[in-house]
Order: C-alpha cells, then structure tokens, then sequence
C-alpha cells in the first residue's frame, strides 16, 4: 500500500488559507471521486471540498475550527501499489496447494 | 440538432409524456443511479470484483429503454448498459451477475428480456443489430408493425470499422434499426475531439444517407422522445435512424480507473452539465407533477430495489465447471467430452 | 543435482550496480524508455498509450518524457492501429504499437495476417516490417471477456511473424529491447498476470548474452533462444509467460516426492528454439508441455513434435500436454478450473512417469 497526501488546493482568487468547519469523512473510510469530504470556510464563502482521489482516508489534517493555509496537508488516501490497470484483479502470490503427490519406480537406464 | 434528411415518418403515438409516465421515468432513473452507485460500493467492499459504471448516463440510458416495445423490439447492449437494462424490466441479478464474473453474458436470458448477452468487444454488436433488422425485414414483417433493433455504443466504439459497415449496411438494406451512441465525452482516458473527427457521431450518418438526431441525453424526455420518433421511422419502413445522446461520463471508465490521470475535477464539473436526476426533478416538481414525498418514496424504492439485488448477488455462487463444457456447442464432440471427463477426474472440487 | 536458477537468467554479471528489483511492468516501461532514446525512428501508438500510460500503466510518463509524437493515442480502432504501422514502417518508422488486451487482436488480424505478416515478402524485400506489437496477453486476472485470451497458436501460424513472451522482468526488459531493433514484425505477448510480480533485472548490455548453462553451451541461454529456468534429470516441463512460474512451483512440489524436474522457459514462440528441447529432453526422456490457450492446435502440439522428432528413439512416453481447454475462455469464477493447475501439471508429470512401453 502506498499513501498520497493531498495538500489544500488553492480556493481561488488568492485566498491562502481556509477555516475546517466540518470533516464529512473519517479515517478508515473509503471514499470516492468527487465525493465531498470537507466543508471549508473561507473569507468569502463556506464550500464543500470534493474527494481528488478514490481511496481509503488513512488521515485528516485540522479538527473544526482549525486553519489551514494552501499548500498544507489536508488528507491521505492509501492505494494499493499495484493497481490492475482499467480491469481485473491483481492475483495474489499463494503458497502452492497439491491433492496430487508423484509416485514412481525410477529406472535410470 | 438535426442533420438531413429528416425522418420520413412522425410517430402516430407521439402524444405527450403523462404525469404517470413522467414519475415512471424518474422512478427508474433514481433506481439506476442508486443501483449504479451501489454496485461502485459493491467492489469496494469485495462483493464484486469490477464495475464499470454508467453515472451521469441516467437520462439517455433510461430515456431510449423506456420506449423498447418489448414485444417486438431488440436491444443489442455494450457493458454499461445497466439503466438500459433496468428500463427494460430485466432481472438483475441476471444482468449484474457478469460483473460478479459470473457468467461473460450475464446470466439473464437475452431471448425473453429481448436484450442480447453483454458485449465486451467495443463495437463487437453493431453489425449484429443490422442482422436482426433485416431478418424482420426478410420475414415479411408488416409496414407498420416491424420489429426494430437498437444497437447502443459510444464516441469510441465510432472509431471502429465494424461501426461504419453497420451504418452502411443498414442503409443500403433500409433495415430497421436504430444506432443509439451515447457520446459520454471519454474512452477511457480519450476525449472525444481526440477520438471523433468533427466532432459529432450523428453527422456521419448523414454521407450514409440516414437520417440523425442529435439530443441532449441528459434530459430524459427528449432522449424518450427521438427514441420513440427513430423507432416509428423504423417500424414503417423507412430504414435505419442515428440517435447521438450528448451525455457525461461523471464516473471512472471501471473501478479500477483512476481519472486524476487524465482529466481535473474542475473540468469534470465544467464538463458534466446539469446532474440529468436533479433537473428532472427541478422540472418535476415546478410542473406540480411530484413533490417531495414522491422523490423520498422513490429513493427509498430505490434502496429496497438494491438490497435485494445485493443479497442475490451475494447468494449468487460459482457455476459449475462442467458448464465450461456444456455450453460450447448445442452438438458437443468427443474431444470436448473427453476433456470435460478429465477435467472432472482431475479438478472438479466436490 | 538440481539448482533453481530464477534469480538471474542468462546471466553471469551480477555486479550490483547493473541489478534492480523491479516489476516486469518497470521493465518494460524502462526498455520502451530506451528503445526510444535510442533509436529516434521509434513510436509508441494504441488506445490510452499516451496521457493515461496505459491501462496497465507501460507506457507511464513516456508521453511526457518523449513528446506527442512519439507516444500517443488513437482512435479506438485495432484494425487502424495495426494498419497504420504499416504505412509507418514504410515511411521508415519502426513502430511499437499496443494491442491493449489479447482478444482485441482479433479486429486487427486483417491487418496482422494479411498485411504486416507479408509485405516484406510481397515487396522482395525492400519494404520490411519492423513493427514490434505488444499485447498484454493470457489469463489469471479475472477481468472481462477477451481479457484474457492466449493466441500464441494463431500468430505462430502465421507465415512471416515472430513470437515471444517473457517470464520474469529481467527476461521482458532485455526481449523487450531486442524485439524493438529487429527488421522484422514481433509479437510480444506480455503476460499480464505477471506485471506486478517484483524480480531481479541486470540492465547490463553483457547479461543478455550469456548461457544460463554452467557448461557454456550456448545459445540455450541467449536471447534468441529458450532458457533453463530450472535444471532436473527425470522430466522436462515445457512452458512459457505466466505458466514458467506455476511450473517452478510444481518442480519444488515434485522435488518432494523425489522427482526432479526440469522447467524449460521457451520465451521465443516462433522461432521454437528446437535445439534446447532436444538438449533437455534428450537428458530427462521425459516432457509434459504446459499452456493456457485450448489443447487443439496449440501450440503444445508443435512442441511435442519437435521433440519426437529430436528424441523418438529414447523418450520414455509421448509427450504429455495439459492446457486450457477447448472452450471460450471462462469468467473469473471459473478461470482456476480453467488454467492449468498445480495437481493437473501433477497428474501430466505422473502420466509420463508410469508410462510403459509395449
């Protein structure tokens, strides 16, 4: 498993820093693209922050009423190392299982 | 948009949507929305190994399935048809079951649903589409009552040559089907002005001498209401029709997609429009023809509808080995036979 | 006297400096690096190749290091892709395009078969193929159908194609860059359920050309060539892509049992290095070929007659085959009944153990 660590994105028209009103997600939590996690107040508006990233929240910088300036940590996500590209299933490397064992009468001639 | 020449022939049933159809339609896409979000969980939480989900899609895919007569019509699916499927009234657990890696197909009936097995090659059904409209034809069914096929694809699927020799085929033979693309602006990580040269797949039709109908697929109404139009020009004879549906792909290609690679959230809003379920309630509810208490029953339809699903999903076990070789020919052969005894002797877990 | 040479085929250099642990799917984004700083006639072209890097992500980074033109998308369309590599070739390009999954090789075999197959030949040889086409190919990875498909048998029928398929990433990154300097079509069948698996790759120049026999008898080592993955005395299994490894497991299996297995890796398909079959079958007498694709005309049928040919007379029993079946490959449910298992393998080996004359 790998982690990505979002920073706070800049919100736009210069503003360097945001206040956490409400995290909507938790670590542990699997999340989707696009998927709201955060609502932030800024000096204009409050806004709802959506997931950059499907993923597994591993951890959530600033508790409510916390500031965080752009740039800083916000969150992160664990995903696998592997990924199976667009289908399938990445196997798994298992210990070999046998019902079947050899006998033979080795004649070395 | 409408490119030349024009539909030959106006729908004789082309009265107005009722107030009951119109909740129908939404009933259904709150169904498919919550049954397509679910089934991204589904993955998530190892019940199904892959999705590729249709969000965003609702619209088009509800609006051209509700108007299949399926009495006499056909519908020739890709893999992200599920609202189609939905709309159509298939069983499904039938149809999810090949995303559990069930069955390739499904595991639905296609001949009673009247919706061909699920086709992973992109483009790989178009053609068979025109098959079956001509067979309609070469059966002498009646001007009027003809059974018409509807072949969906995407801006991608277009690139294909099979998809070109379809629409020509069909128009030299005036056969009765309905190419239904549903432009969702992505193939996989390809947009469309990189994938569809003038943009538009329903301009071509128009050097094959079909004619086209470009809709907005995010609005139900008017994708139920060309569907319908294309389907009564094919019924009476006057061949194939092209319907572009200009929707969005909100979603990954499949689960295991990651979009960040290739396109911004900011783009995706940009891009995405109106959210086709919100509209049509905004129009639902300023029309009087719903109100609050009828989006939280459908929505709770909607749950009742995917827990149920889920739970035969969850039930649904492995077929059995001996189906890998029962099921290659209608007349198997010895060789097969025999490998189908060693197989047994050898691996069948009992 | 066994020895299970995994760690570093076709190698004697092992200085430290030129070894990595990578995947195979590293390897082979790291060779397709090369290859294009290399040679700068060099383009990588399929569906996805570009801003994505691939759907199983070989391609990463490439379009961005070595500009849109040299690695980019296309329409979705294999019969394009492949028909336009020929036109490139022509034009003096030595193309690398992808096939993104086995089964869509299929629309493409037009092209494939009756074009880029032929057209050094149809040309008296002015106008040669140097086309390296790239498919991510066999099972294992519960994935859709036609994701999943092992066509070894049909590009190997064909008159003027060359096949190979690697085992391990040191084997993928240096077939990977030999393939793409060839004058003539390859297909590189990638095994896809092997990207992830991490191995030792030596980047030295030096290691692709030395026999991975103690004894120095090349080319069984070469790359050219079929590769020891394991040496034995009493059978001989046969196999290539994700297969080698499954029969390295089974030769430990068997190892138990006193049996002492030997695993010949064939990489290159066509060519079929016949010489290093009647090497290690004229030792072990004994050989059980092992494939995914469906038993009938595949390609285990070819092995087993190459070794007739060379080792009628002291082979102990006919040559055993287990494969896949005569059957449309299955969905993930079914796939492990379906690809050859370790106790079908087994049961192959204790067929030709028994086996008595007469």
């Amino acid at each position: 498993m790998a982690e990505i660590s979002f920073p706070l994105p800049d919100l736009g028209e210069g503003l360097i820093e945001a206040t956490v009103l409400d995290w909507l997600v938790e670590p542990g939590q699997q999340v989707e693209r696009n998927q709201p996690i955060v609502e932030l107040e800024t000096t204009k508006s409050a806004l709802e922050l959506p997931s950059p990233q499907a993923g597994k929240v591993v951890r959530i910088h600033g508790a409510p009423g916390d500031t965080i300036n752009v740039g800083e940590p916000l969150i992160v996500f664990e995903v696998p190392d592997d990924t199976a590209g667009i289908v399938g299933t990445v196997p798994k490397d298992e210990a070999p299982k046998r019902r079947v064992r050899l006998s033979a009468v080795l004649d070395e001639d | 948009m409408t490119t030349e020449p024009v539909l030959a022939a106006v729908d004789d049933d082309a009265a107005p949507l009722t107030h009951h159809q119109l909740r129908e339609l939404y009933t259904l896409m709150a169904a498919v929305r919550h049954l397509d979000t679910s089934a991204v969980a589904w993955q998530r939480q190892g019940i199904i190994p892959a999705y590729a989900p249709e969000l965003g899609q609702e619209a088009a895919q509800v609006g051209s399935g509700y108007a299949v007569d399926r009495t006499r019509d056909f519908v020739f699916p890709t893999y992200r048809e599920m609202g189609v499927a939905r709309a159509m009234g298939l069983d499904m657990v039938g149809y999810m079951s090949t995303h559990k890696a069930t069955w390739h197909g499904g595991m639905y009936n296609p001949l009673e649903s009247r919706f061909a097995p699920i086709q992973a090659v992109v483009a790989g059904s178009v053609l068979h589409a025109v098959g079956w409209a001509h067979g309609q034809t070469l059966a002498g069914q009646p001007t009027g009552e003809m059974g018409v096929a509807m072949t969906y694809f995407g801006d991608g699927a277009s690139s294909q040559g099979d998809v070109h020799e379809a629409m020509n085929f069909a128009a030299v033979m005036k056969a009765p089907v309905v190419f239904f693309i549903q432009n969702n602006g992505w193939a996989i990580s390809v947009p469309t002005e990189r994938q569809v040269a003038g943009g538009s797949v329903a301009a071509r039709a128009a050097g094959y001498g079909i004619p086209s109908l470009q809709v907005d697929g995010n609005d139900v109404v008017a994708v139920f209401e060309a569907t319908r139009s294309a389907f009564a020009h094919c019924r009476a004879g006057n061949g194939p029709v092209v319907i572009e549906a200009m929707t969005y792909r909100r979603g990954p290609h499949s689960t295991a997609d990651d979009p960040g690679r290739y396109r911004t959230l900011n783009e995706e809003r940009l891009d995405a429009g109106e959210d086709p379920l919100e509209r049509f309630k905004q129009r639902l509810l300023a029309e009087a023809i719903a109100d609050e208490a009828f989006f939280a029953e459908a929505q709770r339809l909607a749950e009742e509808e995917e827990e149920t699903i889920r739970r035969g999903i969850e039930d649904l076990g492995p077929r059995p080995g001996a189906e890998m070789f029962g099921l290659v020919f209608q007349e198997p052969t010895p060789a097969l036979q025999s490998q189908a005894t060693a197989w047994r002797e050898e691996s069948e877990h009992v | 006297m066994s020895e299970t040479i995994t760690a570093m085929p076709g190698t004697t250099d092992v200085s430290a400096a030129s070894v990595h642990q990578m995947s195979m799917q590293q390897a082979l984004n790291r060779a397709l690096d090369e290859v294009l700083a290399d040679n700068p006639k060099t383009v990588i072209f399929g569906e996805d190749c570009g801003r994505l890097g691939g759907v199983f992500r070989i391609t990463d980074g490439l379009q961005a290091k070595h500009g849109e033109d040299r690695v980019f998308d296309t329409p979705l369309a294999e019969s394009g892709i492949l028909g336009m590599s020929v036109g490139l070739a022509m034009a003096g390009f030595h193309p690398i395009p992808e096939v993104q999954f086995d089964g869509f090789a299929y629309p493409a075999i037009n092209q494939i078969v009756c074009q880029i197959a032929r057209m050094n030949y149809r040309s008296r040889g002015t106008l040669p193929m140097p086309i390296t086409l790239r498919v991510p190919s066999f099972g294992g990875i519960r994935a859709p159908e036609h994701h999943g498909e092992s066509l070894e048998a049909l590009f190997a029928h064909v008159p003027g194609l060359k096949v190979v398929s690697p085992s391990n990433p040191h084997d993928a990154y240096h077939l990977l860059k030999y393939a793409a300097t060839r004058p003539d079509p390859v297909i590189f069948m990638e095994p896809k359920s092997r990207y992830w698996q991490k191995g030792p790759v030596n980047l030295s120049s030096a290691a692709t050309e030395v026999s991975a026999n103690d004894d120095g008898t090349a080319p069984s080592g070469s790359l050219t060539g079929a590769r020891v993955a394991r040496e034995g005395r009493h059978v001989t299994l046969v196999a290539w892509g994700a297969m080698v490894s499954r029969c390295l497991q089974v030769a430990e299996l068997a190892a138990e049992d006193g049996i002492d297995i030997e695993v010949l890796d064939l990489r290159w398909l066509k060519p079929i290095d016949a010489e290093a079959l009647a090497r290690s079958v004229g030792k072990t007498r004994r050989a059980v070929v092992v494939h995914e694709a469906p038993l009938t005309s595949g390609l285990g049928a070819e092995v087993a007659q190459l070794i007739t040919q060379s080792c009628f007379a002291t082979l102990k029993a006919p040559v055993e085959r287990v494969t896949g079946f005569d059957v449309p490959y299955p969905s993930g449910d079914l796939e492990d009944e379906y690809i050859p298992n370790i106790d079908r393998i087994l049961f192959g080996i204790q067929r030709v153990l028994e086996y008595r004359r007469g």
